[in-house]
This record gives structure tokens, C-alpha cells and sequence, in this order.
């Protein structure tokens, strides 16, 4: 390295420069990216659920939500979807990078305290909701029982595998389920789509908050089946995704009536939402 | 105080040597603020020039850092600041309160814009009051009043051969001063005026949130026409959305912001391709109900609409706020259909 100036921390809107220290590929279109500032520190401290501006400098920025922070890191999974993404998939170990956040609100963390948990992800949408999980784990006595429902198209297209069959069933109180919609690995879980497994899984609303990220289609019928089962709306939390460009409220475009996603969101629960215009 | 008005130029010339001085000018058909000394006639009776002055504190683009990369490491980034000192002159009250406006959006909520704040730092506005209005003049009805803009550092108003001259903040006790060697003493009342548009916000605000009215059919009716050329929120004052883009050339480039349009389909357009407003309805509807609702449901401090008129002067299509407004008071309750 030469000498390296950089104005970060003043302007939250200029990034630090950080270091891909590891890349962890998830599925073919998914890797995870692991970030540290250059004097070996995380970039910022993110709670669970917010988000972070990750930039290519030179090719453009993107905003992502931060998967898991550790002691002097951040993860970021990111999944290929257009020009930025593509370019962010070609980096190696090595690659310098921008980063700035954290952004917009956090996993009502507080608010679930002392309740049995029920985290929902599907495909990619399980890297907020790892935030979350990651975060229930790190504090353990705090949460009742933890139920982990992950569901992707195929045995191929599953995240974060290592902890889904190995790091989070040894947790104490901890039951991980997972399905794929065809199983053509022949892997030894449930076949079939998120919402019906749900469903006969039958969990009880009692003493339990959800989490729920996934694609439009499957949170809508995922809503429907908790619906069925007896959850009500304000039990029920899942993050938004606006185009973004600022992060900080400023730039105009991820309003949704007078709620800005970066600032506001992106948690909201699925009564906060009845109350917003239906526009996302 | 007062200002002999056939001592302008020495006050020009004299504000000129302390900051960049901009002032209504007519450069090549077009009014706008330019610095004093530009290319072009002086426009003191502009009332509202063509272009808002906005982009005295938000540049159309503006540089916000630069940096140098060596393959795949960044050797430098740099933010750029801006601290030129800038003064506008003549400024009218519907442009002052978009400034207000300005300021809330970057100023508060948590997040102070770095590029705006320096700016604001460095800015002083002398306000002038109106003596005539435009046809599509309706600011009085959004509360403000043409010949007194309260938070200008200084306050003009014209009296035939005279400006009286009012320090309304300590910078404008500042310019006051610096121009002291060319005031006289005196002052006097500036006549009222009233503006030609009426419109009645009573009420509108409060229906436009309910969100029965976000389903109405007034959005198809209303947007029918807009062809999305943008010009509507290129000419007005408050309209402050911006994107963020880069450039490169070689190992070096820069970021920088660019104003941006809610009536562009890219505006919201995500990387997968969804687009939660995908036609022109909804997009207008966003730009309507953000000037008319949503800023002051989020800041508590009015409408984000300051009655300028240029957008209803200068839409194509003659889609005109004013009678959207109407529209919106006749309605009998939120979300009905007359
Ligand atoms: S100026 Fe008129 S036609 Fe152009 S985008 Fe605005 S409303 Fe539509
Ligand atoms: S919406 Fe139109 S009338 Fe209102 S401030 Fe903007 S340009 Fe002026
Ligand atoms: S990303 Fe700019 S306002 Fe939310």
C-alpha cells in the first residue's frame, strides 16, 4: 500500500475504504463478502437489520443488508442481479472496497425479548433475517425457543450451510427446517414450498414473534398461512427493498408515502405496513 | 436604511469583491441567477426568474469526492469542499421558503448533508418584495406573502427611486454594513400585494394523507396527460431529489450527485427490474402528494409547494398543481370520486 488518505467518518456520504479479507461462495449466483477498514477494524456497527452501502469504486454502490458483523469484520451476501452485482462477483481476497452505513432502523431486538422465536427466510432473504438469528444466539437467555424455517428453490440454491446444518442445530432450544421447492440433490430435508410447510409445521402464535424475508410471492402466502394459524399482524416483521441511493433520507427516491426505507425501514412489521401506502 | 436604486452597481461591485454574487440575470432568453459580471442583461424585474436559484446550495451537479486507484486498491479519496462564499441578491419570497424547505430536508433528521451545509454556511440572501405578480403567482395562498420573506438575512423592498434596506440576521447585519458608504437613512412600508392564482389548501392536506385517497381514480384522470418530460421538477424551487453517479478516466474519477427526477420511470426502477412506480399515475401521484402531504406529514412545516408557478407556467401539457388543488377541495370526503 502507498500512502493512503481518506476523509471517512465526517460525511456520511463518502466511504471508507475497507479490505475483502474472505469470500465465501453460497450458491452459484451468491457469495458473501468479508469486509475490514484498513487498520483492521469493521467499518461500522451495525444492529440487526440495518443496512450498508457497498461500492465497487469506480463501477457504482449498492445497498445490501449487513448479514453479521464480528469483532473487526462485516459479511456482506450478495446475490448477482445487474451490472454492480456481476462486478462485485469478479472481485478476489484483496480487493479494496467502499463501505458506509450503518443505515436506516434495526430488528425490534428489545421488543422480542422473552418471546419464542420464529425466523422465516427464503432464497436470499435469509441474510437480513442471519442478522437477527446470529444476534438471538449471541444472547441466548434472552429468547425463548428458536424455530429457523429456510426454504430455496433447489439443494444447490441453500445459504449460510454451515450454519444451517451444523453451527445453529446445536443451539440450545433450536430446531432448523429446511425444504427445497425440487429436491434433485436428494438431500435428506423437505420438498416443497415455504408457506405449506409452514403450515404443517403448525406452530402456535402464543408468546411468539415472526421474522419473515423472502421474495414478494412467498412472504404474501407465508402471511396467509400465519394468518390461518393465528398470528396476528403486529407479530409478524419483514424487511422492505426500495431503490436506494443515499441512505441517509436526502436523495427522495425510496419514500413510501412519508416514510423513507433507508431512514424508517427497512424493518417493518406487517401492521406498520397496512398503515403505508401500497406502494412496493 | 435605503439604496438609491442608481446605486445598485456600486453595491454589486462592492458585494461582488467579498463573495460570488449572484443576481437575476436574462442570458440568452432564459432568467435565472448568475454571478454578477456574466454575459448578459440584468433581470431585476424578473418577479420569478425561468430557473429557481436552488442550485446556488445544490448544484445540478456537484463533485463529492475524487479518488485514484492501482488495480484492485484505492490509493486515495478525497471528499471536495466547498467553501466559496456566495450572496444572493434579489431573491424572491416563494424561492426564500424553498431554501427553508432545503433546509429541513438536509439539514434534519438525523443526518446533516455535508455538501449542503457548507453551502448554507457560506450563503447570504437578500430578499427583494415583490410589485407585481405573475399570472401563475399563487404563493399568498400557501402561506407566504410576496413582499416579506422572513428568513432572508436582508429584506428589500421598492419604493420607486429606493430599496429599503432591512438586516433580518447577523449576516445580514454584516452586509448592511459592508454596504453602509452607499445607504442614506429612511426606510418605509412596502405596498401589499396580492397574488393573481387563488387556491384553498384548507383541508387538502389532511385528505390527500388518508389513505383512501391514494386508491382514487384523481390520479389516473390527473396524470393522463403528463408526458414525463421532467420539466416540472427541473424549474421548481423545492424539488431537490438528486442521484449519484461516477466518472471515470483512467485510474482516477470522481462521484458526484446530479439532480434527479420522480417523474423519470429510472428513478425507482430496482437492479432485479421492479419498479414500484411503473407508470406515469403513479408517479405523478408521488410528486403531488410529496409537495402537497407527505413533506409537511414528515417535517411539520407546511407544504413543499411555495406557490412559485413555474411549474404551471411551464409544463407542456399545462398539467397544472393549482387545479389538482381545486380538485382535491371539492372532493366531499377523501377517496370519493366527486
Ligand atoms: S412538466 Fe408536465 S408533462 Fe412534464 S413531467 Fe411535469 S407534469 Fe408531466
Ligand atoms: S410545485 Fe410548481 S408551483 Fe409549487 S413550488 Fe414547485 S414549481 Fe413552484
Ligand atoms: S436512499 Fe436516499 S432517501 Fe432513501
Amino acid at each position: 500500500m502507498t500512502n493512503h488518505e481518506c476523509t471517512c467518518g465526517e460525511n456520511p456520504l463518502v466511504p471508507q475504504i475497507c479490505n475483502v479479507i474472505k469470500i465465501t461462495d453460497e450458491t452459484p449466483d451468491t457469495k458473501t463478502f468479508r469486509v475490514q477498514t484498513l487498520d483492521g477494524k469493521k467499518p461500522f456497527d451495525p444492529m440487526p437489520g440495518q443496512l450498508g452501502m457497498f461500492s465497487l469504486i469506480g463501477v457504482g454502490e449498492g445497498m445490501f443488508s449487513v448479514t453479521a458483523k464480528g469483532e473487526d469484520y462485516l459479511d456482506f451476501a450478495i446475490k448477482r442481479c445487474g451490472m454492480l452485482t456481476d462486478a462485485l462477483h469478479e472481485m478476489s481476497v484483496g480487493q479494496q472496497v467502499g463501505v458506509r452505513g450503518a443505515y436506516g432502523n434495526t430488528f425490534p431486538v428489545e421488543a422480542c425479548k422473552g418471546k419464542d422465536m420464529l425466523f422465516i427466510g427464503g432464497g436470499i432473504g435469509l441474510a437480513p433475517v442471519r442478522s437477527f438469528i446470529r444476534y438471538a444466539f449471541e444472547n441466548r437467555e434472552d429468547y425463548g425457543k428458536i424455530d429457523i424455517l429456510y426454504g430455496a428453490r433447489s439443494a444447490k440454491d441453500l445459504v449460510f450451510k454451515e450454519d444451517l446444518y451444523t453451527n445453529w442445530p446445536a443451539m440450545k432450544d433450536t430446531k432448523v427446517h429446511i425444504t427445497v421447492d425440487c429436491d434433485d440433490e436428494e438431500l435428506a430435508c423437505h420438498v416443497g414450498f415455504v408457506p405449506a410447510y409452514l403450515e404443517e409445521l403448525a406452530f402456535k402464535p402464543d408468546n411468539r414473534m415472526v421474522v419473515l424475508c423472502g421474495p414478494p410471492i412467498m412472504i404474501k402466502f407465508c402471511l396467509d398461512s400465519l394468518t390461518k394459524m393465528g398470528f396476528s399482524n403486529d407479530q409478524v416483521i419483514t424487511t422492505l427493498e426500495m431503490r436506494m441511493k443515499c441512505g441517509i433520507g436526502k436523495c427522495g427516491r425510496c419514500n413510501i408515502g412519508s416514510k423513507y426505507i433507508c431512514l424508517d425501514g427497512p424493518v417493518f412489521t406487517m401492521a406498520e405496513l397496512e398503515g403505508l401506502p401500497q406502494e412496493f | 436604511m435605503k439604496l438609491a436604486k442608481n446605486k445598485l452597481q456600486q453595491a454589486f461591485d462592492l458585494m461582488a469583491k467579498e463573495a460570488n454574487l449572484l443576481v437575476p440575470m436574462k442570458i440568452e432568453g432564459v432568467t435565472k441567477f448568475a454571478p454578477w459580471g456574466a454575459e448578459g442583461e440584468l433581470a431585476m424585474d424578473a418577479v420569478n426568474t425561468l430557473l429557481p436559484p436552488k442550485d446556488a446550495l445544490f448544484p445540478q451537479t456537484e463533485k463529492m469526492y475524487k479518488y485514484k486507484t492501482r488495480l484492485t486498491q484505492v490509493e486515495s479519496l478525497e471528499e471536495i469542499k466547498e467553501t466559496d462564499k456566495q450572496i444572493i441578491f434579489g431573491i424572491r419570497s416563494c424561492d426564500m421558503h424553498s431554501i427553508d424547505c432545503m433546509d429541513e430536508v438536509f439539514l434534519t433528521r438525523g443526518y446533516v448533508d455535508s455538501f449542503y451545509s457548507r453551502k448554507k454556511e457560506n450563503l447570504t440572501t437578500v430578499a427583494i418584495g415583490c410589485t407585481k405578480v405573475l399570472p401563475t403567482c399563487f404563493c399568498d395562498s400557501m402561506g407566504l406573502n410576496p413582499v416579506a420573506a422572513p428568513t432572508a438575512d436582508v429584506q428589500l423592498n421598492d419604493l420607486g427611486d429606493y430599496y429599503a434596506v432591512k438586516a433580518q440576521t447577523e449576516k445580514g447585519e454584516a452586509l448592511v454594513n459592508l454596504l453602509k458608504p452607499l445607504l442614506e437613512e429612511g426606510d418605509g412600508e412596502a405596498a401589499a400585494l396580492e397574488c393573481t392564482l387563488k387556491v384553498n389548501m384548507d383541508g387538502v392536506q389532511k385528505k390527500l394523507m388518508n389513505v383512501k385517497m391514494f386508491e382514487s381514480d384523481i390520479w389516473q384522470e390527473t396524470a393522463q396527460k403528463c408526458i414525463g418530460c421532467g420539466t416540472c421538477t427541473y424549474v421548481c424551487p423545492t424539488c431537490y431529489c438528486f442521484d449519484i453517479e461516477g466518472k471515470e478516466c483512467g485510474n482516477e474519477g470522481y462521484k458526484f450527485r446530479c439532480w434527479d427526477s420522480c417523474m423519470f420511470s429510472e428513478y425507482t426502477r430496482m437492479a432485479g427490474g421492479h419498479n414500484p412506480r411503473p407508470s406515469k399515475k403513479e408517479r405523478v401521484r408521488n410528486r403531488f402528494l410529496h409537495k402537497l402531504a407527505y413533506f409537511e406529514d414528515r417535517y411539520g412545516k407546511g407544504s413543499l409547494c411555495v406557490g412559485c408557478g413555474r411549474c404551471v407556467a411551464d409544463c407542456p401539457v399545462d398539467l397544472d398543481i393549482t387545479m389538482f388543488i381545486d380538485k382535491v377541495g371539492a372532493l366531499k370526503e377523501a377517496g370519493s370520486n366527486d
